[in-house]
């Protein structure tokens, strides 16, 4: 509630009608945001606040898009961190968890929004911008919610500048969502919900100016959600033992079909998802469980009723397997193996770091830039930069040589920095911090175990983490 | 750059279990990048009934790098080191993952106190009398735990009095059992080395 003491002082230069009106307001919000007591669930692992923008793990655990990426390690496959189980894709967000967590806690979420987007801002990198086309035939409603202005920082920065401080401001922002709800059609529930939280907040005044849809509003609450908020991306049907891909759609486990050989691609977006079946992720089911426990008793009966019948059809399932061994990693150490790109990943699949050929945009301007995979660059996605940069078709690729993590002088010092997907305003790679890559890799290679200089070893080796 | 909003958090939330957990967690200054934790001695242990003070220091990019910390309280075991406090433990080390936090890595040390590592030792001495002569072993860690680790049955005001009546003027004195969390025999230490 930092925001709370500016918006104060703001409103000084507006009239004093608004004024007072702001006020209420706010402190309208700051309740909100006390009952807004989230689901312990839904709190990230990482930063111990409410999720935003959810990336779902292979394992099903789930962290906010920046503390996923943050938490990967730079030059070696990473590990969840809550039950270490390793992967090497850094997965797209899950709009689904993203929405539901948008309408269950729109307060908090939108808190979440201005801090995320402000660090954003500080660090000169940004979280895609949730697009419906990304999301396909999953949410149907995605449309509305993308022209709502609670959505994306930097539309609400462009279209309505002054909200954020004046009176006046909100209140025409208020309008803005209501023009343009208007105007799509079709699913409704969201939008509601989050006009009639806006109105709760904004007092009597503007309430008027929306009593077109007034009659409509009180008959929602602000946190209803429904069984269309969880469908199945393949069924369509609410989910049942939910599992993420790696691009971020959600579907019942049943409803994804592993092929026997070659990969597990998404039946929406037909990406690949290269880490086998991904497990069930529990914090969804348990949501569905709550939310709907009649309703999913029943599919969890009908489940077991049909696979039962037809024979441990589940247990054929090909095992969780990992896509690259270990020693891949290792490999680029003693130069024996594919390249391995460190620091920079995949903008479509995700993976980092990019094992193979990497290709890098000529033309993108982006400081955090943009390559992709062998893999990808033949057959591109029509997918936006997974840190929203504005790369196009017609951009020109070249082909990047990974960075020697030796220093050999092979590379230079700023071509590092350049290539490096760094978040952090640190520089990654400079002064010792090949050396110690050199010393990690030793103790992994022969596995020694800790050894009494191991704090000094600690101090080096907590200085070559990048993030 | 420290994530502080989520060192609030747990210091908020280590608060809110202390009772049950027996686990402190305090700022040591302003700026929450020193802080000092306490940790009960496991029950059936030598180390029981001890309070056992360690110095956290958080590095720059923590939660994605593990907190610092070692034993101000000086302890005998095989993991730490007897003479600087340092803990040989693996998730304060490569094992970290930012899903844990200053409470569990806390609680790790507590668990490594009851059950620990003589083969994979950080203090070779210990480590090694561990080994061969277990019952000195308990005996001396019970004895430093009894020495180092038991807030005296003297209250504050009793221990500067004793100490100032030893010669040391009063302000040094209080200002050396603070620094030394309260234990009169280390005060009396710090006072006599200068």
């Amino acid at each position: 509630m930092e925001n709370t003491k500016d918006d104060d002082n703001t409103n000084n230069n507006s009239t004093p009608n608004l004024t007072k009106l702001e006020g209420e307001e706010e402190k309208g919000n700051a309740q909100h945001e006390a009952e807004e007591d989230f689901h312990e669930e839904f709190q990230c692992c990482v930063c111990l606040e409410l999720l935003y923008k959810p990336v779902v793990l292979a394992c099903g655990h789930v962290s906010c898009f920046w503390c996923v990426f943050k938490a990967m390690n730079f030059w070696h496959e990473s590990c969840c961190p809550v039950c270490r189980h390793s992967y090497n894709h850094f997965p797209s967000i899950c709009q689904l968890l993203h929405f539901l967590l948008m309408k269950l806690y729109p307060v908090i979420y939108k808190r979440r929004e201005r801090q995320v987007g402000e660090e954003e801002k500080k660090v000169g990198n940004f979280s895609p911008q949730l697009d419906h086309q990304l999301y396909g035939s999953n949410l149907s409603d995605g449309l509305d919610i993308l022209k709502n202005p609670l959505c994306s920082p930097s539309c609400q920065q462009t279209m309505y500048p002054e909200s954020h401080h004046s009176g006046e401001g909100k209140s025409s922002s208020c309008m803005n969502v209501l023009e343009t709800t208007v105007d799509c059609g079709d699913d409704t529930t969201f939008r509601y919900a989050t006009i009639s939280e806006t109105l709760e907040n904004t007092g009597n005044a503007p309430v008027q100016e929306f009593s077109l849809l007034g009659n409509e509003l009180e008959h929602k609450t602000p946190n209803q959600v429904s069984v269309d908020d969880l469908p199945c991306a393949e069924c369509k049907r609410m989910l049942f033992q939910p599992v993420v891909l790696n691009c971020g759609h959600v579907l019942c486990e049943s409803c994804v079909v592993v092929p026997e050989d070659g990969d597990l691609r998404c039946p929406v977006c037909q990406s690949v998802h290269s880490h086998g079946l991904p497990r069930v992720c529990l914090i969804l089911e348990h949501f569905l469980e709550e939310q709907f426990p009649q309703l999913y008793a029943e599919k969890r009966e009908a489940f077991l009723k049909q696979t039962n019948c037809s024979t441990k059809q589940t247990h054929q399932r090909p095992g969780r397997s990992l896509s690259l061994p270990k020693s891949v990693y290792t490999s680029c150490l003693l130069r024996n193996g594919p390249k391995v790109h460190v620091g920079v990943g995949c903008d479509f699949c995700g993976m980092y770091p990019i094992i193979g050929e990497r290709y890098n945009c000529k033309d993108c301007v982006e400081k955090i830039g943009f390559d992709l995979c062998e893999a990808c660059y033949k057959n591109p996605a029509k997918i936006p930069g997974r840190f929203n940069q504005q790369h196009k078709p017609e951009h020109r690729f070249e082909i990047a040589q990974p960075q020697s993590i030796w220093m050999d002088g092979e590379y230079s010092d700023s071509d590092t920095e350049e290539n490096f997907v760094g978040v952090s305003s640190a520089p990654i790679l400079s002064g010792d911090a090949p050396q110690d890559l050199g010393d990690d890799t030793n103790g992994d290679l022969d596995d020694i175990s800790h050894a009494h200089n191991q704090e000094d070893d600690f101090d080096d080796l907590s200085s070559d983490l990048p993030f | 750059m420290i994530d502080f909003s989520r060192v609030q958090k747990e210091l908020q939330e280590c608060s809110r279990d202390m009772e049950s957990s027996g686990i402190k967690v305090t700022p040591v200054s302003d700026n929450l990048v020193n802080l000092s934790g306490t940790i009960p001695g496991p029950i059936g242990t030598p180390y029981e009934g001890g309070i056992f003070k360690i110095d956290i220091t958080l590095p720059d990019g923590y939660p994605f790098e593990p907190p610092k910390m070692h034993f101000v309280t000086k302890v005998w075991h095989p993991n730490v080191s007897s003479q600087s406090g340092a803990i040989c433990l693996d998730i304060l080390k490569d094992q970290w993952s930012p899903a844990l936090t200053l409470k569990t890595a806390l609680l790790s040390v507590q668990a490594l106190l009851s059950a620990p590592e003589p083969d994979d030792p950080q203090d070779a001495v210990v480590a090694q009398q561990y080994l061969r002569e277990y019952q000195t072993f308990v005996g001396t860690a019970r004895y430093w735990t009894e020495t180092f680790a038991k807030t005296s049955s003297l209250g504050v005001e009793e221990k500067v009095q004793k100490l100032v009546e030893m010669g040391f003027p009063e302000a040094l004195v209080r200002s050396s059992l603070e620094a030394v969390g309260g234990d009169e025999n280390l005060a009396l230490e710090k006072l006599c080395s200068g």
